[in-house]
């Protein structure tokens, strides 16, 4: 048969067949095995099957990482998944960024990922029918990971919702009816239990060890001693600070204050289970900046518990080195968010060392001597102007004063009213190469009249920068450093922290202990049990965790993420140079955008996705104050 | 044969074509939004409207005839106290003034047809009282106490702010920033912090916010604000007041 006649006579049978199958619907059913369908049999009967059925549920897991965006969510499509200065912590004050006010990411994305804990559940009901054809070591490997992951998923959506429906079980549709399928909202309290009884069966099932991206019984516990405490703390502080209303009366957000102790139990007990298990990265003894710098970049650090991994290969390479320092130091991309004065000052005020104490500002000939003294976690944290990365430097300058006179605190607002902000004395721009005098005006790395990817703040993040890499590796989509989702020290933190609130002696001397593991491995004064309070715990776990996705969170379940932004503004740490002089001068000011940053108490839970209550009445009462 | 099926096929998705289409063309018969819904929030001590701001209160609508789990939609303030929303559908609503400077108020039914006008009364967390300013060169200063219609329960009181604008337009979503100083910390801060809950102090302190700086030869609007801690956090006000800076 010639080409011609063969596409004629499939043309004709495919006329017939469908001629056919229209007037031949209500016949004998082929009783034939499809080869185009998956069946149940083909994955869950063999290792491979299995595996890839795991690897698609790890896949989704709502990991907030380089690209997770607080209100646009997991960015797994391309589009803007670029842009990792849309941080969470550009909303929450550690950095000041592309957002124009907490408001803009505050209230989510509409997550609400039940399709996936649908697989997780398909795979629980369906795998024990094929149990007899592996070891029982390897179906309770594989149950225990359908748990964690579930409990992930539940743990995603109750610090976000509060009490969202417990669905533990395959749905079908049609064979439900919608009524069924309607499923009404839990408790906030019995969805913290279920997220950490579905861990506790992960625990019991899982080996002791794993590979880097998968769950085992230490990585469950570590993920149990977070959720425990998100649980604990919203009891306690929550039942004090809250938006009143149906679903607050009753109970689909807000846990009773009795059952704090139960979930800070919890988490202390969950958190200690770790021990011994993993551990601090403490590779370069002797330089403690370095080592710190490192802890992220490792592939190796004992310390990572639970990661993501990414290639350029599969199309999973992130931005994190083009976005989060500027064009200066990389490929491609641009930068948009800068760690804050008020950040910094965590690790203590700056004001004696950019002040005399007269209240002038003190001269530097060099501005690298700004880090004299600074612990080194916070300066592998950050990068300060005159810190060098891939051979560049850090030339961070807002300005040039032909002479400085005066006091440091009154240019503190940056209203650029006193005497020395006069045009024909302070000179600034919006372009990098304006001279005067033959200097620069700005550096190249800011701080610019003009747009923001430059620093506002004085400051670039230095967590995370791959400073291994050249300078043309550093494009968009072509950084591969794992997100490290769950790291030892976060599980210290956990433990000091759920010790302090159950608060006996004993806890209060295992809570130092935690903390002051930190503190020497981040080569910083040891705290003593005098001054230990939640607030020194809360700040060390504000430095430790900085630009992790943390703090956001943290200052949601302590209730006071409505104090700390409060048409709150922050600050950087602006360098100028006084060319009479020939000497630089460090300014506290409002960071060059003069942002205002206000938490509504209502965001304190998101609001339930429209298209969802749509769908299910029984999700009603909405969250107060939606 | 074969023929006789492609043209059968070809019948059939005509039939249905025509079909959808008579539905498409069908005319949509439901009633437009042709109801209004107006009135006045009045404040129970003054018997006046409350003193507000734009969005300084919602009156939340749930259109109950609708639906069972009606999704809340809001009408904000104006900045007079009253609220007007001249595009709604007629039926029965759930109404409730809520998310401003007020002790909670009970929800009513209320039937909507034409132009509904309804007025609630609402008791403010805070009244400002003997308000007085005076200028001191180029430096407003604004003078008052504060009291409280209902003691028992009160949250917290957290702190006065000053407010200034070019316009009679002025609060805390319209004010000229460099006027306001919240920053903690600074010296120049001149918002009052509170902190506290009621008590004989604050009954008989007379309070006094500075607001330095004012440029000569304008003309600024200036009131200042008060705020509880409950679930929304919004200022309840003075009386706007109109100063011209003098050459």
């Amino acid at each position: 048969m010639d080409r011609i006649d063969f596409i004629k006579t499939l043309g004709t049978l495919g006329a017939g067949m469908f001629g056919g199958a229209a007037f031949l619907s209500s016949c004998n059913k082929l009783n034939v095995a499809p080869l185009n369908i998956v069946n149940d049999a083909d994955i869950f009967s063999n290792e491979n099957g299995v595996t890839a059925y795991l690897a698609s549920i790890y896949a989704t897991l709502p990991i907030e990482d380089f690209i997770y965006e607080p209100n646009n969510g997991f960015m797994t499509n391309d589009g803007g998944r670029w842009q990792c200065f849309y941080q969470t912590g550009a909303l929450d004050g550690e950095l000041v960024g592309p957002y124009g006010g907490t408001g803009d990411g505050a209230q989510g994305f509409g997550f609400w990922p039940y399709d996936h804990i649908r697989t997780a559940n398909y795979m629980l009901e369906t795998l024990p029918k094929y149990k007899n054809a592996f070891t029982p070591q390897q179906v309770n490997q594989w149950m225990g990971e359908a748990y964690f992951c579930r409990a992930y998923f539940y743990f995603a959506l109750a610090k976000r919702y509060g009490g969202v429906p417990i669905v533990k079980t395959v749905q079908n549709y049609p064979d439900q009816s919608i009524s069924e399928l309607q499923v009404p909202r839990n408790k906030e309290e019995d969805v913290w239990d279920f997220i950490g009884s579905d861990f506790d069966n992960a625990y019991s099932m899982l080996p002791g060890t794993s590979d880097r991206s998968r769950a085992n019984k230490y990585v469950a516990v570590a993920y149990k001693s977070r959720a425990m405490l998100y649980a604990g703390t919203i009891a306690k502080y929550g039942s004090q600070n809250f938006v009143a209303g149906e679903a607050q009366q009753k109970g689909f957000v807000g846990i009773p204050v009795s059952s704090a102790t139960k979930f800070f139990q919890a988490a202390y007990d969950a958190a200690k289970l770790v021990e011994g298990n993993y551990s601090l990265y403490e590779n370069e003894i002797s330089d403690k900046v370095q080592n710190y710098v490192d802890l992220f970049l490792d592939q190796n650090s004992p310390e990572n518990i639970f990661v993501r991994d990414y290639s350029i290969a599969s199309g999973t390479a992130h931005s994190w080195d083009a976005t989060m320092t500027c064009r200066y130091m990389t490929a491609d991309g641009l930068s948009r968010s800068y760690p804050t004065l008020d950040f910094v000052e965590r690790w203590g005020s700056l004001s004696s060392a950019i002040t005399n104490p007269d209240g002038t500002p003190i001269r530097f000939t060099d501005r690298a001597n700004i880090i004299n003294g600074l612990e080194p976690r916070l300066l592998a944290t950050v990068y300060f102007p005159g810190d060098t990365l891939r051979g560049l430097t850090f030339d961070i300058q807002r300005g040039i004063y032909k002479s400085f006179s005066g006091d440091a605190v009154s240019e503190l607002n940056d209203n650029l009213t006193s005497p020395n902000d006069g045009p024909d004395n302070l000179i600034l721009s919006g372009s990098t190469d304006q001279t005067y005098n033959g200097k620069r005006v700005i550096g190249l790395c800011g701080i610019s009249t003009n747009g923001d990817d430059l620093t506002r703040t004085g400051f670039y993040v230095r967590k995370y920068i791959n400073y291994k890499a050249p300078q043309s590796a550093c494009g968009l989509y072509q950084s591969t450093q794992s997100w490290i989702d769950m790291r030892y020290a976060e599980v210290l933190l956990n433990r000091a922290e759920a010790a302090l609130e159950l608060g006996t002696s004993d806890m209060k001397t295992d809570a130092l202990n935690a903390l002051n593991q930190l503190r020497a491995r981040a080569g910083g004064n040891q705290e003593l049990m005098s001054t230990l309070t939640i607030d020194t715990v809360r700040n060390e776990r504000a430095k430790e965790l900085a630009f992790e996705h943390h703090y956001w969170w943290d200052i949601r379940r302590w209730r006071i993420a409505d104090q700390i932004l409060d048409n709150s503004k922050f600050y950087g740490l602006l360098p100028y140079y006084v060319a009479d002089e020939d000497k630089y001068i460090f300014l506290k000011q409002i960071e060059t955008f003069q942002r205002v940053y206000t938490f509504d108490k209502r965001w304190y839970y998101e609001p339930l996705p429209g298209g969802e209550l749509g769908k299910n009445p029984n999700l009603y009462p909405n969250n107060p104050g939606y | 044969m074969k023929n006789n099926i492609i043209k059968g096929i070809l019948t059939v998705s005509v039939i249905c074509l025509t079909i959808s289409c008579a539905k498409l063309l069908r005319v949509d018969n439901y009633a437009g939004p042709n109801a209004a819904f107006e009135g006045n929030v009045i404040d129970s001590v003054t018997g006046q409207n409350i003193n507000t701001e734009t969005g300084g209160f919602q009156i939340q609508m749930e259109q109950i005839s609708y639906s069972a789990n009606p999704d809340p939609y809001y009408i904000p303030a104006k900045p007079d106290g009253t609220f007007e929303d001249t595009r709604i559908f007629s039926g029965t609503y759930r109404i409730t003034p809520t998310q401003g400077a007020f002790w909670p108020v009970d929800t009513t039914d209320v039937k909507i047809k034409g132009v509904t006008t309804m007025n609630f009364t609402v008791v403010p967390y805070i009244e400002i009282k003997n308000f007085t300013h005076r200028l001191s060169g180029d430096t407003l200063i604004m003078d008052f106490q504060i009291d409280a219609p209902r003691k028992n329960g009160l949250p917290a009181i957290i702190d006065a702010w000053p407010f200034v604008n070019n316009t009679n337009f002025v609060g805390s979503g319209s004010f000229i920033s460099q006027y306001t100083n919240a920053n903690k910390g600074d010296p120049n801060k001149n918002t009052i912090d509170i902190n506290s809950t009621w008590n004989d102090t604050i009954a008989s302190t007379t309070y006094e916010v500075r607001v330095p700086g004012l440029l000569s030869g304008r003309t600024f609007y200036a009131r200042v604000g008060v705020r509880v801690n409950d679930s929304y956090k919004k200022f309840d006000y003075s009386d706007v007041i109109k100063v011209d800076i003098t050459k």
